[in-house]
């Protein structure tokens, strides 16, 4: 038979006095797949998404930024939808689909809104960068040929304060190309170099004047 | 010839197989100068070597010193950041992504009472608290610190008295968060009320109490803290004004809005050094505050900047929290860290000053502006800070782009109970820069003529000097106001739109890096130093000091070095993060990050480029002045084909001493006059701005829409366009925030009402207008490559516009 659960009693102030109260939350084993990862850990039944990932999962790419929903840092995608981790208890989510900013690329090879954010400056201090990442992304899930109105509502519940979001709107119209199959995606940049050997032939074999 | 090389071994055979594979033992060798990513050597692009030199960059401003050293890799061109890969892959690792082994986690206990005397701390059942490892409270920290060497007023716990809701006042660490906040209720505090001041003309009077004490230096017994006054030209030029204009502003205190809250990370190593994880813009600062809190030599002291998730003055100053969890690490002797939820953010603050500001001008009968007469009383909060400064920036930074008859200058800072106010982009131009461009327009209306004319026919020349003795060198204001001008079809639309629209144009001048290193003495030792060193391997690594908080500083400083050597961005590796690592620097404040350390890489790159020539010289018998250097090969001017790779160059020059080693330091000319107060404001070069904003107003509920902007701003010279772009995008993104919806709001009782993103209104996306960026070339002669400040000059003319255009 299996022992009941342990209950851990908390301090509390009433008053001035300070008295055993509250219950400490129930602590479970809470399983979700996150990037593509099984994740089994132990959590509070009280505990907030956001400091689950960032705290017993790792994937620290989930940014804290406001606590309450205002900045869109903490955006993860929950079986495909954006969704605000600071906003959800990790119950609500068991057993669901998680993809954070780490799950967005395909091994070496970013996700082409990762590389367009890079190549058209969207992304300057880079905090809040994780968040658009996963909205945009989401918008491009659904849709290829988001109009700028689209994107704007898209992204209208993360705040960026660096880039003033023309660059982050033109750089999800880039990814969007790429998504389409107008544009081809950058390569990784852990590729194999083409010439391994930095130091080729230094004098070269040929008549002064025949340089290409 | 079959396209092989004498050195292929095995004949002369084919070097590909069929299926494209590389025979074995055979090397595909590549024309001359291979390495890198990229096999080939890449042809010297001419599209960005300046006219001057041979290529085909247009230099409208005249050529530059640097010109001679352009090889047209990497300045000038649209580039990624180089650490954006990291931010977009989430590997970027901010304050609280800092996560060692056995940590605990540090809170601090905030005061409830806007000013109070602490009679006693009883700490014995916080103690007891189980999983409590330390407790600090100011007895701890009785060394005094702050960011300015003149106004040490902070102590890393309130000491005597608190002095604003949210002053810390004591702090724990403990095995988790909810443990520690536990704690946080333990403390038995007898606190004796004191008469707070809210309201700066308040401040001014008498105070039972005063803020501060500075003994016999107190003015009185109010809470000024810093009173300047100035006057320059000729005053009596204002007494028979042809037109005049009078304008009184209350301008609330806005706060940076970063979205990365402050955390800090500390650990004691074994060696008894501290380690330090900050996001900080100025980690020296800090450097210097925890020695002198901590009792603790520099040496012994290792600040590390993590990415700093948004900055923009924010985070400059050494801050409280810095020294608390330093201090919890070495009583509990594990690393302690301590990360802000969003309120901390705003009792911490540093924003731009709440401030009354009034400004009387006048004009003559040729409409040539006689007269600035401007009163700034600037609401400090409960510290110094970066006060000192500010106040003189209220007046000082006033005193251009426009040719002035006189100006004379009231200022005086108060320190107040509320959260300190500080160093926030555009730090104290923007309320008297909007306050004043609103004035011209003013007299524009009351002369009839064109506010764009009225500046036009008012503006400094390049190479001038402004009343108060700034040095101005290079000057785009003139062009940046034509090309806004006919950006925005300004003569079509202004005082010809509908009601309901308007159009209204600004003008903005900020400093480039500021002419006076507030720990040192200039002339003494250098404004920045940069560390290079090339190694076998061929990458080169630059160790800066330069904080990159966003804007692209390291991406500067690569792009320099790749264009001097002459070796694509991705060989050049800087490392800016340690104190231990890196050369002492100020950091990012004043905008002086491009500018100095540019320069100073760029003279570090010219005594490595000196080395790898004479080598060549060696190696080919033609004098450095007949090699070029270009993508990762040194060859003779006049037969490409004699030449020498980049690493054989490079082999030749380190026979002697292992790795090349340079370093680059900058220093500013001596500049400025004598006056009290002559250093501040003084810089090497100045920035000039110039914006248009179009607005539509609803008549009938008064909410404004700034739906388009022409945005002009000459940044000397573009080092990277794309981030100069973005930094004024940005900026109107940030005024607009300042002129229509964010404010930080004292209730009634003086508390801080709205500090939250909620009530904090940041202008979301659906709130931005479209801003129109253009970029003004004017080639300064000392800035690196020509180049000047982007960062903050940009937001200066944004809040002008907008309020003209209503």
């Amino acid at each position: 038979m299996r022992a009941p659960p342990r209950r851990l009693w908390r301090l509390i102030m009433v008053g001035s006095e300070h008295i055993k109260m509250i219950p400490a939350p129930d602590k479970n084993i809470w399983s979700a797949e996150v990037n593509g990862a099984p994740v089994e850990v132990l959590v509070a039944s009280n505990a907030i998404l956001l400091d689950v990932l960032r705290d017993k999962v790792g994937t620290l790419g989930v940014k804290r930024g406001c606590d309450m929903g205002t900045c869109g840092c903490c955006t993860v995608m929950v079986d495909g939808a954006p969704r605000l981790s600071c906003l959800c208890l990790a119950g609500q989510v068991e057993g669901s689909e998680i993809t954070t900013v780490e799950g967005l690329a395909d091994g070496a090879h970013l996700a082409p809104i990762q590389s367009c954010f890079a190549e058209y400056g969207g992304s300057q201090c880079g905090f809040c960068t994780p968040g658009f990442l996963i909205s945009a992304q989401a918008l491009l899930n659904e849709n290829d040929t988001p109009t700028e109105q689209e994107i704007a509502c898209a992204i209208e519940g993360n705040l960026c304060r660096c880039t003033g979001y023309q660059q982050i709107i033109e750089s999800i119209q880039g990814a969007a190309a790429i998504h389409r199959g107008e544009v081809a995606a950058a390569a990784p940049a852990s590729d194999a170099h083409p010439d391994p050997h930095p130091d080729g032939p230094d004098e070269p074999n040929m008549p002064p004047g025949h340089a290409r | 010839m079959s396209g092989g090389y004498r050195q292929q071994p095995g004949g002369s055979g084919p070097t590909t197989r069929k299926d494209g594979k590389r025979v074995a033992g055979k090397q595909a060798f590549p024309p001359p100068g291979s390495g890198g990513s990229k096999p080939k050597m890449a042809t010297r692009d001419l599209d960005f070597i300046p006219e001057s030199v041979g290529g085909k960059e247009p230099q409208p401003a005249g050529s530059h010193i640097h010109d001679r050293v352009r090889t047209g890799t990497s300045v000038g061109k649209e580039m990624p950041l180089v650490d954006s890969n990291a931010k977009v892959t989430g590997q970027a690792w901010y304050g609280d992504d800092v996560r060692l082994p056995n940590e605990v986690i540090g809170k601090i206990l905030r005061s409830p009472h806007h000013y109070a005397r602490i009679k006693s701390i009883d700490t014995t059942r916080v103690e007891a608290l189980p999983g409590v490892l330390a407790v600090a409270t100011g007895a701890d920290s009785p060394h005094r610190f702050g960011v300015l060497p003149v106004t040490k007023d902070e102590h890393a716990m309130a000491v005597e008295k608190v002095r604003h809701v949210g002053d810390l006042v004591a702090c724990v660490a403990a095995i988790d968060e909810s443990t520690a906040l536990e704690a946080l209720n333990l403390f038995d505090i007898e606190w004796e009320i004191l008469e707070p001041v809210f309201d700066p003309k308040k401040g001014l009077e008498d105070a039972d109490e005063p803020i501060h004490w500075r003994g016999k230096y107190h003015l009185a017994k109010t809470n000024v803290q810093k009173r300047v006054f100035q006057e320059f030209g000729d005053r009596s030029l204002v007494e028979k004004p042809h037109a005049e204009s009078h304008g009184k502003w209350k301008m609330a205190g806005v706060h940076h809005g970063f979205t990365e809250p402050h955390a800090v990370v500390a650990h004691w190593d074994p060696n008894g050094r501290l380690q330090l994880y900050t996001p900080q813009q100025v980690p020296h600062y800090t450097h210097r505050a925890l020695s002198t809190v901590l009792d603790v030599p520099m040496h012994q002291i290792n600040v590390i900047r993590t990415f700093v998730g948004g900055g923009f003055g924010g985070k400059s100053d050494p801050f409280p929290h810095e020294m608390c969890a330093a201090i919890l690490s070495r009583k509990s002797g594990r690393p302690v860290r301590i990360t802000f939820d969003r309120e901390e953010v705003y009792w911490i603050n540093r924003g731009r000053h709440p401030s009354h500001i009034e400004v009387k001008m006048t004009a003559d009968e040729d409409a040539r502006i006689s007269g600035f007469d401007i009163d700034a009383l600037i609401d400090g909060g409960g510290f110094a800070s970066f006060g000192h400064v500010t106040s003189y920036y209220n007046g000082v930074l006033a005193t251009a782009p426009y040719e002035l008859g006189s100006f004379h200058y009231t200022g005086a800072r108060v320190w107040t109970n509320k959260p300190a106010s500080g160093a926030m982009r555009g730090h104290g131009a923007v309320n008297t820069r909007c306050a004043v461009e609103v004035g011209l327009d003013e007299m524009a209306e009351t002369m009839q003529v064109d506010p764009i004319d009225l500046r036009l026919a008012n503006l400094l020349p390049p190479h001038s000097r402004t009343i108060s003795g700034f040095r101005i060198t290079s000057n785009g204001m003139r062009e940046a106001l034509e090309k806004v001008r006919t950006g925005s079809n300004w003569d079509e639309k202004f005082r010809k739109l509908p009601l309901g629209k308007g159009i209204g144009i600004g003008c903005g001048f900020f400093i480039s890096g500021s002419g006076l290193p507030i720990h040192w003495d200039p002339n003494r030792f250098p404004h920045a130093t940069v560390h290079m060193q090339v190694d076998m391997d061929g990458g080169v690594t630059v160790h800066t000091g330069a904080a990159d908080i966003g804007q692209g500083s390291t991406t500067a400083v690569a792009q320099v070095v790749s264009e001097v050597l002459a070796l694509p961005i991705e060989m050049i590796h800087v490392r800016s993060h340690e104190s231990d690592t890196s050369p002492v620097d100020l950091g990012s404040y004043s905008s002086r990050v491009t500018f100095m350390n540019a320069n100073a890489a760029i003279r570090a790159a010219l005594e490595i480029r000196e080395q790898l020539l004479n080598a060549a010289w060696e190696m080919l018998g033609y004098h450095p002045n007949n090699l070029v250097l270009n993508d990762r090969r040194i060859y003779y001017k006049h037969d490409p084909a004699v030449g020498v790779s980049y690493l054989k160059a490079l082999h030749k020059a380190q026979e002697d001493k292992g790795a090349l080693i340079a370093s680059g330091a900058y220093r500013s000319p001596p500049m400025g006059g004598v006056h009290k107060g002559a250093a501040a404001g003084l810089a090497p070069a100045y920035s000039f701005s110039a914006y248009v904003a179009e607005v539509d107003v609803d008549v009938e509920t008064g909410i404004i829409r700034c739906t388009n902007v022409w945005a002009a701003h000459d940044c000397g010279k573009a080092l990277n366009p794309l981030a100069v772009k973005g930094q004024i995008i940005g900026s109107c993104h940030m005024g607009l925030g300042q002129v229509l919806s964010e404010q930080m709001v004292y209730g009634r009782t003086g508390h801080l009402q709205n500090a939250n993103l909620l009530d904090y209104k940041i202008p979301s996306v659906h709130e931005m207008p479209h801003v129109e960026p253009i970029i003004i070339e004017s080639c300064d002669p000392e800035g690196p490559f020509g180049a000047k400040e982007a960062g903050e000059g940009p937001l200066l003319p944004i809040l002008p516009a907008v309020v003209n255009a209503v």
